[in-house]
């Protein structure tokens, strides 16, 4: 009954917040030609975005990887290191983290590429979580497979490579999918220090032509454009890599 | 297999899982069961003596020669040996022919071709060739066991320690397991293993031990301990076990 009760709720809700939005997106009186000037702009910044999300995607998963295996090494001084470092960046904004990575840490050592600044610290700041997936992957293999690994005579790291690793994957894969997409959305806090991504260009051309539906309306599908592939591709592999059967 | 265990212990905090155990034994016995209650020690003396733990003090000699205390030369050690688990011994990611393969391949440096003719003959003695391709996940609870035996004795061990290879399964796959155990004794590996199954103990082993508290409490032929045994603990867990 209770059950019942609550699917009609949420049901209702949900579909009155649809319906709604729906209404206004449609019942807008839209002038694109207003904006029209702006289209290369709105493209190059999408592209941007794309740019900056791949590069820091990659890099975020070798320094995460780098930071699973300093807190699993068994020594106490990366260990320590490492964990500091997570929490740390968890601990803080990650608008924080741009603006001092720009401002004072790059500023100081002369380096002075947005792009790149701006790839580095999404890159230290996805890795941060993504480590605590991998880490929890790992430690959620059961101790009998170690067992068994070391009977056999596997070393430590064949027992990683052919035991633990290839069933933490999929462990993770859901995970870090979701962590990935975080990261492309976050990248949108990129305009502080004026990386000209998607956002920002879509902020730009609303404040030039004061359209502003025009101006967001297309990022809604841009982003999505960018996560949904990776939400695919995440089950894809899931499928791939499951052994059940 | 020539033995020589004195005052082995090893303790787990308060826990004194193994404690002054000692046993000496020569070459005439080819299999040995530990037997005793549960608690009594019998696979943490199974793990100390396949080298996957260290003792906290005493020495264990195999053949003569003292097991070593590093860790390099205790991979070594176990990679001469096999090992079997009550249970979840297999790795769930891999084929049932590739759990075999990969140990084969990767520790003992053999040819991809040569540990898949092993893996092949070895199944079929275990009457299993049909499974050769499926998942763990695919295979009951006596198959499994059977192809995880197949994976610890492929290579041809010194020694295969059997940690209560069939206490996790139904009576039905309990035989199957045991008949296959039954064929190595017969065709002559050393055993050590440990066991809830009176009669395989009594008609395989070569000699029985009984273990409880981390202490052997007694130890002589299956047919002498089973039939008379001397302490008052051992003759009331026989007359438990027995009942049924
Ligand atoms: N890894 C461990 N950590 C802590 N205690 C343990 C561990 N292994 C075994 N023990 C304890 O040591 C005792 C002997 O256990 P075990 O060797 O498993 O006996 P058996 O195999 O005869 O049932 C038990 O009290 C058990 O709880
Ligand atoms: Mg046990």
């Amino acid at each position: 009954m209770l059950k019942y009760l609550i699917s009609t709720v949420v049901s209702v809700v949900l579909l009155t917040t649809f319906c709604f939005v729906l209404w206004v997106v449609a019942s807008h009186d839209y002038h694109w030609e207003a904006i029209r000037p702006y289209w290369g702009n709105l493209i190059s910044g999408w592209w941007v975005t794309l740019l900056v999300s791949a590069a820091a995607l990659v890099l975020s998963v070798v320094i995460g990887v780098l930071l699973t295996g300093g807190q699993l090494s068994g020594h106490r001084l990366p260990s320590v290191l490492c964990r500091i470092f997570v929490e740390f960046i968890r601990g803080t904004p990650l608008l924080t983290q741009i603006l001092i990575g720009y401002y004072l840490i790059a500023n100081s050592v002369g380096w002075d590429s947005r792009f790149g600044v701006g790839v580095v610290v999404l890159s230290c700041f996805s890795a941060a979580y993504l480590s605590e997936i991998f880490r929890g992957g790992i430690e959620s293999i059961p101790r009998s497979q170690w067992l068994s690994a070391r009977a056999i005579g596997f070393t430590g790291w064949q027992t990683y490579r052919f035991v633990v690793i290839p069933q933490a994957i999929r462990r993770v894969l859901p995970a870090s999918a979701g962590q990935f997409a975080n990261l492309i959305k976050d990248s949108s806090l990129l305009f502080v220090i004026s990386v000209h991504e998607f956002t920002m260009q879509s902020r730009e051309i609303n404040a030039n032509s004061y359209s502003t539906f025009e101006a967001y309306l297309p990022l809604i599908f841009g982003y999505f454009l960018l996560t949904f592939p990776i939400s695919l591709l995440s089950r894809y592999l899931e499928n791939r890599f499951r052994y059940e059967h | 297999m020539s033995i020589e265990i004195q005052h082995l212990s090893r303790h787990y905090g308060a826990t004194r899982a193994v404690d002054g155990f000692s046993l000496q034994l020569d070459d005439s016995v080819q299999v040995l069961a530990l037997i005793g209650p549960s608690g009594g020690g019998k696979s943490t003396l199974l793990r100390l003596l396949g080298g996957l733990e260290v003792p906290d003090s005493g020495t264990i000699r195999l053949d003569g020669k003292e097991l070593p205390h590093s860790e390099d030369g205790l991979r070594e050690f176990r990679k001469r040996n096999g090992f079997l688990f009550q249970s979840f011994n297999l790795f769930p990611h891999l084929s049932a022919l590739e759990n075999i393969v990969l140990p084969l391949v990767e520790v003992h440096g053999w040819t991809r071709d040569r540990a898949r003719d092993r893996a092949q003959e070895v199944v079929e003695r275990f009457g299993m060739s049909a499974h050769l391709g499926k998942m763990p996940a695919e295979l009951s609870g006596g198959q499994q066991q059977r192809i995880a035996l197949a994976r610890s004795m492929a290579h041809e061990p010194a020694l295969l320690l059997l940690d209560e290879p069939t206490s996790a399964l139904d009576p039905e796959m309990k035989a199957e397991v045991l008949d296959v155990v039954e064929e190595l004794c017969q065709a002559g590996q050393r055993i050590i293993l440990s066991t809830h199954e009176m009669g395989f103990a009594r008609s395989c082993a070569d000699e029985v031990v009984f273990l409880a508290r981390g202490q052997l409490v007694e130890s002589g032929k299956g047919e002498t301990l089973f039939t008379s045994p001397k302490t008052e603990v051992v003759r009331s867990f026989l007359g438990k076990v027995m009942k049924w």
